[in-house]
């Protein structure tokens, strides 16, 4: 599981073509799938994470290299699902109603995937009974709720409402996200986590998962 | 040429504030451009308490679904500032012809052009570029929403193949019937009562809210914003492009506004491009430096050579470490003044730019102690920032960007009230 460092840096650089030849190359080379993922794409999103933190990296680098991700994933996905891969876990995630909003949702998605989960986005202004619908499909390790504006945070809470109304609340973890939204009024509403940023999204949602 | 300048006490005020000098009384504006005004609901629930005229309030700017704050009102709260808009709005129709128009249950007026449809899918309130309901919608408000966002009408992009001038429509000189418009709306404002702020000629560069084109027919280009923002990255020269033809353009018809007010404009607004998010920003200084800059610098500079007006840059967010590059490029002053994200306390700003930069807004926090405070809150922290901020002039009270749909209207006239008290009752 050696590190390819030509589709490391394809992925760190947000180089699209690149990073399709490359894995295309791996996978023709005879490199296993989640050899590719574990040992090469998930390490690259990692030093992307850690050079947003570090802010050498803004949201324009972390668009590219999340667009580069999912280039390389393309042809990765199938071959996984053939082959009965587990991912990292399922998230369900969505803007939630009343907010048309989904930058920080996409990005937060796109830095899931990157670290091996599958996601299932549900898009935005969703209801609470479509998240409920979900969750009974999907049957998701984790629920993701965005907001943008102060007028709509507080459909985290019905959501979070609805979820606990339909019996389903203890059956998955739920983080919160988005510019109005804080560690207080995570804890509030009853979340069980809260990302400052994209990348903080997917260090809870690790330690969620471990602690499932 | 040269309009005569009145200056009473009010407008005397904004411009002690302006030149860093201690006002009369600490100065304040509502209204006053698209990013320091209340949502209409906020307007009307004003206009109840205050006990003015029972009539529906007029939605000044689409977008946003700002209230038009009129002279009543103003003078109610003790608005120092009179806004001058372009007739046009966002959504590139004029705002004239008002109708009525039920809005969650609150009767409102909107312009003739403001045409809508419901989406039969979603129930959302879908709004048309330039009132033509042939095209295709350019923004959506959810079903029981409070504002629009802009629908993204973009294909795929080929960001090795862009013309820059696809993302240029629309920045033209401005005819003469608009400029006899401009001059006519100056005049009524420059009375003397109050500052003159001017919200007249689209200098924005990257504005995530204008690159959308909610106001074109069909616009062509980089409008999906997620792609914008690759567009600073992946393609520097072709915003280069925009953003000189921009500024350009916007110099020629500030000079021809300026051939026919002079001076009679205080505050001009430039640009609202958000740099900040609520814990970092959008891209690094070096980044500001030298892609956007030299712009501002270009702008700025055609300003304070030709005209006595002061330039006004709002930028979201975590946006301090910017101020420096901002004010070597000649804005003067900068809102909302977001104290809540990071690396933006209240203190430190007034420390570390006094005398230097106008601070205009940053007086209450519009995430959380306005909408969701009791009105002891308010007050508190509004004293708090007054205290911080007013002391040497150099603060113009503003809440931190619009006043929000859902506000408590105890929590607003919390505030008014607040200011009152510090302004001596």
């Amino acid at each position: 599981m050696a590190r390819c460092e030509a589709l490391f840096d394809a992925i760190v650089d947000g180089k699209i073509a690149d990073a399709q030849t490359l894995v295309g190359e791996r996978l023709a080379a005879g490199e296993a799938p989640m050899d590719i993922i574990a040992g090469t794409l998930i390490p690259a999103m990692d030093e992307v994470g850690q050079l947003f933190q570090d802010e050498e990296y803004f949201v324009p680098e972390l668009m590219m290299s999340g667009r580069a991700m999912k280039a390389a994933m393309a042809p990765l996905r199938p071959l996984l699902a053939a082959a009965g891969a587990v991912p990292a876990g399922v998230v369900v995630a969505g803007t939630v109603k009343g907010d048309l909003h989904d930058i920080g949702k996409n990005l937060v998605i796109s830095m899931l995937e990157g670290s091996g989960f599958k996601v299932i986005d549900l898009g935005t202004d969703v209801t609470p009974a479509r998240f409920v619908d979900a969750i009974r499909t999907h049957q998701p390790n984790i629920l993701c709720l965005s907001a943008l504006l102060t007028v709509t945070m507080l459909a985290m809470k019905s959501t979070i409402e609805a979820i606990t109304a339909a019996g389903l609340r203890d059956s998955i973890k739920i983080m919160v996200g988005g510019a109005p939204v804080h560690e207080k009024f995570a804890r509030d509403i009853g979340a069980d986590g809260y990302g400052v940023t994209a990348t903080d999204a997917v260090s809870v949602a690790r330690d969620l998962v471990s602690v499932a | 040429m040269s309009a005569p300048k009145p200056i009473g006490p009010r407008r005397q005020r904004v411009l002690d504030a302006l030149a860093h000098r201690t006002p009369d009384k600490l100065p304040v504006d509502f209204g006053g451009c698209a990013v320091t005004g209340m949502h209409v609901s906020v307007v009307a629930a004003l206009r109840d308490h205050y006990g003015l005229d029972r009539r529906p309030v007029k939605v000044c700017e689409p977008y946003q679904m700002l209230g038009l704050i009129e002279a009543d009102l103003r003078e109610a709260i003790g608005i120092d500032v009179a806004p001058v808009f372009g007739r046009t709005n966002m959504f590139g129709f004029d705002n004239t012809n008002w109708r009525p128009w039920l809005f969650n249950g609150l009767d409102v007026l909107v312009p003739e052009g403001f045409r809508t449809t419901i989406d039969p899918e979603t129930g959302s309130t879908l709004i048309y570029p330039r009132g033509d309901t042939t095209a295709r919608p350019s923004g959506r408000m959810p079903k029981d929403g409070f504002f629009f966002d802009a629908i993204i009408r973009q294909g795929e992009i080929d960001f090795d193949h862009l013309d820059a001038e696809d993302n240029l429509e629309g920045y033209t000189l401005l005819t003469e019937a608009q400029l006899d418009a401009i001059e006519a709306d100056i005049a009524a404002a420059n009375t003397g009562e109050q500052a003159v702020f001017a919200s007249i000629v689209n200098t924005a560069l990257g504005d995530i809210a204008f690159v959308p084109g909610i106001d074109l027919t069909d616009p062509r280009g980089v409008r999906d914003v997620a792609d914008w923002y690759v567009l600073t990255k992946a393609r520097p020269d072709i915003v280069h492009a925009i953003f000189d033809r921009v500024v350009d353009n916007g110099i020629e018809n500030l000079a021809r506004i300026h051939a026919r007010v002079g001076d009679a404009i205080d505050v001009l607004i430039i640009c609202g491009t958000d740099f900040g998010t609520q814990t970092s920003a959008f891209c690094s200084v070096k980044t500001f430096n030298s892609l956007w800059q030299p712009h501002y610098a270009r702008l700025c500079g055609w300003i304070h050579a030709n005209t006595t007006w002061k330039t006004f840059k709002h930028s979201c967010g975590s946006s301090e470490r910017f101020f420096e590059s901002m004010i070597a490029a000649g804005i003067d002053i900068i809102n909302p003044v977001q104290c809540s994200a990071s690396g933006m306390d209240p203190q430190m700003l007034k420390d570390r730019y006094r005398g230097r930069l106008v601070f205009w807004g940053g007086g209450v926090d519009t995430q959380e102690t306005l909408p969701f405070g009791t009105p002891g809150d308010v007050r508190r922290q509004v004293l708090e920032r007054c205290e911080i901020f007013a002391p040497g002039g150099g603060f113009v009270f503003n809440a931190i960007h619009n006043v929000q749909a859902m506000t408590p209207a105890e929590n607003v006239v919390a505030m008014i009230e607040a200011v009152r008290e510090f302004n001596g009752g």
